[in-house]
């Protein structure tokens, strides 16, 4: 090949609509213009990039950066809105493993198929499906039908038939975490080989240490533009401050919110921190001490929370009261009682019981705030602490609750 | 020229895509591969009973007529009706990886002209065992129109599946459009007996001459016309070169579109 460069990038932006709600047929997209509403995101902002043949490239960058679109557009998975790519050989990519892999068909069988849509040749394959095979590691099984492989297997079969396409560049998305240690090693040094053998490589990774092994030059991407490209080692290390700061910052607004939000101060927090709570009353009392209830009053506890990035799904907020021998006596959730409830910017939420019947004792409070899939936005573990003080006609009442009765 | 050429690069995955369709298409029902005889066979049985038993045609030997220009229409129909999905069906694949994109209409095409050619067997299988008989000469013209048709069906496919992702009731239209599209052409009677003033609808159809020519082959066992056979080409070519000039630039925004 003449070209110096095997990929070159030129003033490259994309835009993806966001749809509020899409509809794609002739219905909704007549009678329901609203819903064909969408917002424009701009994923990358005019990106240069220009990588030489045989180079190593790997792009970092937090999630939602741009550099796993950059890399479907280098693949032509999809298009620039505006700009060039212009890519001089052919195309490998790890990006999705197993593609158009057939459940029912042997692993012989789909080391074909797989390979045929790599671009392969029937002549081609036939020449590599040794290499193949005994790179997957998976001896006999290879004409078992695919289905009764373990995702690991399955993996690895994917993984060694990608990589042994004979290509010009090779795109790799995040999957050098394939398999056991040892087949890792073993990509690792393939990867190393193939390197040496000329083939140009993008590798997209949140692993430094990924990338200073492989790469010879790092780009870091923010927000749809490079931030800094050079020498791994140093772009890894910028990179590697920069979101520990930012750790470190969201961390530290978290612990203030502790402080000034009223929690007991044996609580401890955790979640994605995407909302959190910051305040919390139990009654009418403030204070970080413990509180003491009343058996029989009103039992009122206030919440406060605060969204940090943009949460849209329905949130379930929840409450446990769990007594200091670790006993479960109480618990609610308001996707347990079918409300879809979703947060604003900050809000408050109050739960009421209207008579505490809980029997004497010490008891602390466990709150959270989780989405339907279980992703865990804010739980917060003694959040707070009371004391239930008896009340005269239950003495000698043992258990967790106090229940109306008679003795005759 | 480029887009020729990394085509037939990836000829491979035509041919594995074409035999999984075959294989897969018939895999877990009992009688197998045989359906792909019994369906031309029934659809046979059922159009001879109804027009040479009900509605009398008078047409000498209706079911030779009949079968020679119905397997070439449902070929071109489950093309038009089924392509149109080659995409959408396949978008597990296409958001996940590169490769030329008109493989998949291409490839289903393709199986559905294998099946047609399976149909033949049992075509020619009743004209031995009637003693219908053949005229040679004339069915060296066979393959050519066979050729033609799938341009014709691939051109059309080609349109179809790339404007099925964007909008997607366009399966459904098409459905009904086969239906219509198979009354409006000579698959049940023949172009004679059109009125003059319905005349131009069927000059107008690219089926009609593709069809007359199957007959002509077959049941007339004379020549087809060579100048319509020229046009018909020539018409198969365009639809081809529309269809993957329109297929390429949609096909930009397939995987933001599924």
């Amino acid at each position: 090949m003449k070209e110096e460069f095997s990929i070159e990038v030129k003033d490259v932006r994309k835009k993806f609509k966001i749809y509020y709600d899409k509809g794609n047929s002739l219905k909704e997209k007549t009678l329901f213009r609203k819903r064909n509403k969408y917002e424009d995101h701009w994923v990358l902002k005019g990106i240069d990039i220009s990588i030489k043949k045989g180079e190593a490239v790997g792009l970092i960058g937090r999630n939602g950066c741009g550099k796993s679109t950059t890399l479907k557009l280098i693949n032509r998975i999809m298009y620039p809105t505006s700009g060039t790519i212009a890519v001089h050989g052919r195309v490998s990519s790890l990006i999705e493993l197993g593609a158009g892999f057939h459940q029912d068909m042997s692993g012989r069988e789909n080391i074909y198929t797989n390979a045929a849509i790599f671009g392969m040749t029937k002549d081609e394959i036939d020449e590599k499906i040794e290499e193949i095979i005994q790179f997957s590691e998976l001896g006999e099984h290879i004409d078992n039908p695919v289905r009764t492989y373990s995702s690991g297997m399955y993996m690895r079969l994917g993984f060694s038939v990608a990589i042994n396409v004979k290509a010009d560049i090779l795109l790799i998305d995040e999957i050098l975490a394939v398999g056991d240690v040892s087949f890792q090693k073993k990509c690792f040094e393939k990867l190393q080989e193939i390197k040496s053998n000329g083939v140009t490589i993008v590798l997209v990774s949140h692993s430094m240490g990924q990338i200073e092994a492989i790469c010879d030059r790092a780009i870091w991407l923010e927000e749809g533009e490079i931030k800094e490209e050079g020498k791994p080692s140093i772009v890894g290390t910028h990179y590697n401050s920069s979101m520990e700061a930012e750790r470190l910052g969201k961390e530290e607004k978290r612990e203030q919110k502790v402080l000034e939000g009223g929690f007991a101060d044996k609580s401890s927090r955790i979640g994605n921190g995407k909302a959190i709570y910051t305040k919390i009353r139990l009654g009418d009392e403030t204070g970080k001490g413990m509180k003491t209830l009343q058996m029989y009053d009103k039992f009122e506890l206030y919440l406060e929370y605060e969204m940090l990035e943009q949460v849209r799904e329905a949130v379930d907020f929840r409450i446990c009261i769990i007594r200091n021998d670790g006993t479960q006596c109480y618990g609610s959730s308001t996707m347990g009682e079918k409300q879809e409830r979703y947060l604003g910017k900050q809000g408050k939420i109050s739960f009421v019981i209207d008579r505490l019947d809980l029997l004497p004792g010490r008891y602390r409070l466990d709150i959270s705030m989780k989405l339907r899939d279980g992703t865990i936005l804010d739980y917060i573990y003694f959040a707070q602490e009371f004391y239930v003080k008896e009340k005269k006609e239950c003495i000698g009442e043992f258990g967790i609750f106090s229940m109306p009765h008679q003795w005759e | 020229m480029n887009k020729i050429k990394e085509l037939y690069q990836y000829r491979q995955m035509l041919v594995s895509l074409v035999q999984k369709d075959l294989r897969g298409r018939y895999k877990a029902s009992v009688l197998g591969f045989l359906w792909t005889f019994i369906n031309p066979l029934l659809q046979l049985v059922i159009y001879t009973i109804v027009f040479s038993m009900i509605m009398r045609s008078g047409i000498e030997d209706f079911y030779m007529f009949l079968f020679v220009a119905l397997v070439p229409w449902i070929f071109f129909s489950s093309s038009l009706v089924g392509g149109s999905m080659a995409i959408v069906t396949g978008q597990d694949l296409v958001k996940k990886i590169y490769f030329p994109r008109i493989v998949l209409p291409i490839s289903y095409v393709i199986s559905c002209f294998v099946n047609m050619l399976f149909s033949f067997l049992v075509i020619f299988a009743v004209i031995f065992i009637t003693g219908f008989g053949v005229n040679l000469y004339a069915l060296l013209f066979l393959p050519i129109v066979m050729v033609i048709e799938l341009l014709l069906a691939l051109g059309i496919s080609l349109m179809t599946s790339a404007l099925t992702v964007y909008f997607r009731d366009l399966e459904h239209i098409l459905g009904l459009v086969s239906m219509m599209w198979m009354y409006l052409s000579p698959v049940v009677y023949p172009m004679e007996w059109v009125p003059e003033r319905l005349l131009f609808l069927f000059h107008l159809n690219p089926m009609s001459p593709i069809i007359a020519a199957y007959r002509q082959i077959l049941y007339y066992k004379k020549f087809p016309d060579l100048s319509t056979m020229a046009s018909a080409v020539v018409l198969g070519l365009v639809f081809v070169v529309l269809g993957s000039y329109i297929f390429d630039k949609l096909q930009k925004g397939f995987v933001e579109e599924m």
